[in-house]
């Protein structure tokens, strides 16, 4: 799974939206932003991600902390799950747990858990 | 079309209406001198108020208005309205919950995270976290993480203990961060998250922890034996712990903690007893003996004459409940309270269940399936007021209105107009409080019977075996067709077979178990698969609708036999299911019996017999004279 960083964007969230996805086993590149990023929000670096990830899935973090999950197949404007810039760390954890269970095909972790 | 004749109009017009339990049908027909039936039009509406008193009057009027509409005619041209004689039939529902899971000085752990860490077994003595630093190397330690600790210090911790040479062989976390941790050990060991209630984990005392490999299911500690091995036990105690054993059976990991009296137990919870009386004897019943046990009895005391649940417990509370129901649908105003000794519980339906609950001292929000029975039970008073209804509708129409015949006989003579079916016919009306079954020998002789349990019966056993705590839901299950969404674009549906969808699916049905609502797939809130759901459903129609087809088939049929009935036909709302006609042609195939969906007048569906048979009647019977108005 592909993470398209700002150069400035918080370690802090970057550091749990990491732990989401390694807790459910799924590995994760963090790169920056090709073209700098600053034209992005979370949502766009988030789906250009996922157009460059091998499993079509694709985490963004801007600068501001707020993150996005992106699916390669879907529509730029309809990502899965998004987070914004007050967002807790548990909100960024579950970032990555989410994309992570794009990938792996599981229920995105919303509703019921019985 | 005829013209009018000189002496009687050569058309008479009238309206056949079916009052049901929820739905009110209108068949609306001419009638041509010599008892010729032309059918003009049908309509369906929701039934407004109880079956059986005058606040159904509005969704009567509203039903015979529709079908004078779809036809093109006025209310003036009325001649007559019939309305159907029911017999009151309501219908109550429980359910028992009769075992009950209990775990005592947190001596278990058996839930199943969805990400444990590591695999293998540990076994030591459970030490916190915070207590790592001053722990001798030596003894097994199986480590306690509590909330609060991050996933590096964690790991830090316990990597630095390890290499003081503390054997740390587990770890119990509160937090959902079993593979994060795991992944920063230096030595891999067992790890068992998401335990909400870890601070009750006892600390001192000997504990195995198990992960099975992904894809697995632990194998020691769900085996008496192996606890018996891990722990040292004697045979005594080993009869002791065979409980905690089958309560982890099938989990990918467990945690059980060896206290001086913790104990895993299964009981029975006394529920009350059911008092039958029918057939000239007074029987009763455990209900907690279960369904099988509870039917049994029932069948002896056929025809049964009333029930008695024991007072002060919920069986009790339950057939008192559906009793003071019908009491109070039966007062009349200005006139004195119907006696409740009037009303009597004429059938019971028990079922077998099971009832997902938490168990009683589970650390991590475990849930066991107890076993349950789901009761049914149907009353019927001999008080009618339909002819009150009949006198109202009348008034708000203005025209004559009048009782045409009983319900039984009624949905007969409108079932035999679906193509294909003769003497000696047998209709099922599968409906929501009751199954009905009624029976026109060759002869022409008809009986009818109603029994306990339909369609809100199978709505509550899908809603608590499901554990979906929503009977929305539980409705939709039961009546639309089973679905996995498989990516964003595509589903699967029960048959195998895949649908592509243009626009994304949201994202709160990916990956799940959905049902095929008209409105787009909704989410079934089930962490179980696709088959369980549906081998649930399967099972909730089976034992309610097929148990309950022969259960009334062998009331009505000459001798008990199922082999003297020729044609079945399926009517009410429950015939318009996907399988549950399915099933139940099944199970009468083996009894020679030709078992299919009515067809009324060759358009209606399962729909519209009883109003249709009402017309029929009206128009086989001597010419009569419109009845005056009626005051």
């Amino acid at each position: 799974m592909l993470v398209y960083r700002h150069p400035s964007a918080p370690l802090p969230v970057l550091r749990e939206v990491c732990a989401g996805a390694e807790e459910e086993g799924v590995p994760t590149e963090v790169v920056d932003a090709p073209g700098g990023g600053d034209a992005q929000d979370a949502t766009a670096l988030a789906h250009a991600a996922a157009l460059e990830s091998r499993l079509d899935v694709g985490i963004g973090v801007d600068a501001s902390g707020a993150a996005a999950v992106h699916h390669a197949k879907l529509p730029e404007d309809r990502p899965p799950a998004t987070t914004g810039p007050d967002a807790a760390p548990p909100d960024w954890r579950r970032a990555g747990r989410i994309g992570a269970r794009v990938v792996k095909g599981l229920p995105l972790m919303e509703g019921p858990r019985p | 079309m005829r013209g009018p004749g000189p002496a009687e109009p050569a058309e008479r017009l009238i309206v056949g209406v079916d009052i049901g339990n929820s739905t009110t049908e209108a068949c609306l027909a001419s009638i041509g001198p010599e008892g010729a039936v032309s059918y003009l039009g049908t309509d369906l509406t929701r039934t407004t108020g109880v079956k059986g008193t005058p606040d159904n009057t509005p969704g009567a009027l509203t039903a015979i208005r529709g079908a004078l509409a779809r036809a093109g005619r006025s209310a003036g041209e009325v001649r007559t309205v019939l309305l159907n004689e029911a017999t009151p039939v309501i219908s109550g529902l429980a359910m028992e919950t009769i075992t009950e899971t209990i775990i005592t000085e947190s001596t278990m752990i058996g839930h199943n995270p969805t990400t444990p860490g590591g695999e293998g077994l540990g076994v030591g003595t459970t030490r916190s976290i915070a207590e790592l630093g001053e722990q001798e190397p030596g003894e097994p330690v199986v480590c306690v993480v509590p909330h609060g600790w991050d996933f590096d210090d964690a790991a830090a911790t316990i990597n630095a203990a390890v290499q003081r040479g503390v054997a740390v062989v587990a770890a119990i976390l509160a937090g959902d961060d079993a593979v994060l941790i795991t992944n920063r050990l230096a030595r891999a060991v067992p790890v068992v998250d998401e335990v909400a209630a870890v601070e009750k984990v006892p600390l001192g005392m000997l504990a195995a922890v198990e992960v099975a490999a992904p894809g697995r299911t632990i194998r020691t500690l769900s085996n008496s034996y192996g606890l018996a091995t891990v722990f040292g036990l004697d045979p005594a105690q080993t009869r002791q712990v065979s409980p905690v054993a089958r309560a982890l059976t099938g989990n990918r990991s467990a945690v059980v903690v060896r206290t001086p009296s913790g104990d895993v137990t299964d009981r029975r919870i006394p529920v009350g007893e059911l008092v039958l009386r029918g057939a000239g004897k007074t029987l009763r019943v455990d209900v907690d003996a279960g369904a099988e046990a509870i039917m049994d009895v029932v069948g002896r005391a056929q025809p049964l004459d009333d029930a008695h649940g024991e007072p002060g417990t919920h069986v009790g509370g339950m057939l008192a409940q559906v009793r003071d129901t019908m009491a109070d649908v039966m007062d009349l105003p200005g006139q004195p309270a119907v006696p409740v000794s009037e009303i009597a519980i004429r059938d019971v339906l028990a079922v077998d269940t099971f009832v997902p609950a938490d168990v009683r001292g589970g650390l991590a929000g475990e849930v066991a399936l107890e076993n349950a029975v789901a009761l049914a039970a149907m009353v019927s008073t001999s008080r009618s007021r339909m002819q009150l209804v009949a006198d109202l509708v009348s008034e708000g129409l203005g025209a004559a209105a009048e009782i045409g015949g009983v319900e039984g006989e009624m949905a007969v003579s409108g079932a035999l107009t679906t193509p294909g079916v003769d003497r000696p016919v047998a209709v099922l009306d599968l409906g929501g409080g009751s199954t009905d079954a009624a029976l026109l020998t060759r002869e022409g002789e008809c009986t009818a019977v109603h029994v306990a349990g339909a369609g809100e019966l199978v709505t509550k056993l899908i809603d608590s075996e499901l554990a979906l705590g929503d009977r929305e839901v539980a409705e939709s299950v039961k009546w639309f067709p089973l679905a996995k969404v498989e990516s964003f674009f595509h589903i699967r549906h029960e048959d195998g077979t895949v649908q592509f969808f243009d626009e994304p699916l949201p994202p709160h049905v990916y990956a799940r178990v959905v049902v095929l609502t008209p409105d787009g797939p909704a989410p079934v809130g089930t962490r179980h698969g696709l088959d369980h759901v549906r081998r649930v459903r399967r099972e909730a129609k089976r034992r309610v609708f097929v148990v309950n087809a022969l259960r009334a088939l062998r009331q009505v049929a000459p001798g008990g036999n199922l082999r003297a009935l020729e044609f079945v036909v399926l009517l009410g709302g429950s015939a318009l299911d996907f399988e549950i006609p399915d099933m139940i042609a099944d199970a009468l195939a083996p009894h020679g019996i030709v078992c299919g969906t009515g067809n009324v007048l060759g358009t209606e569906g399962p729909r519209n017999a009883v109003a249709a048979g009402l017309v029929r009647t009206y128009a086989a019977g001597p010419m009569r004279a419109a009845p005056g108005p009626a005051t």
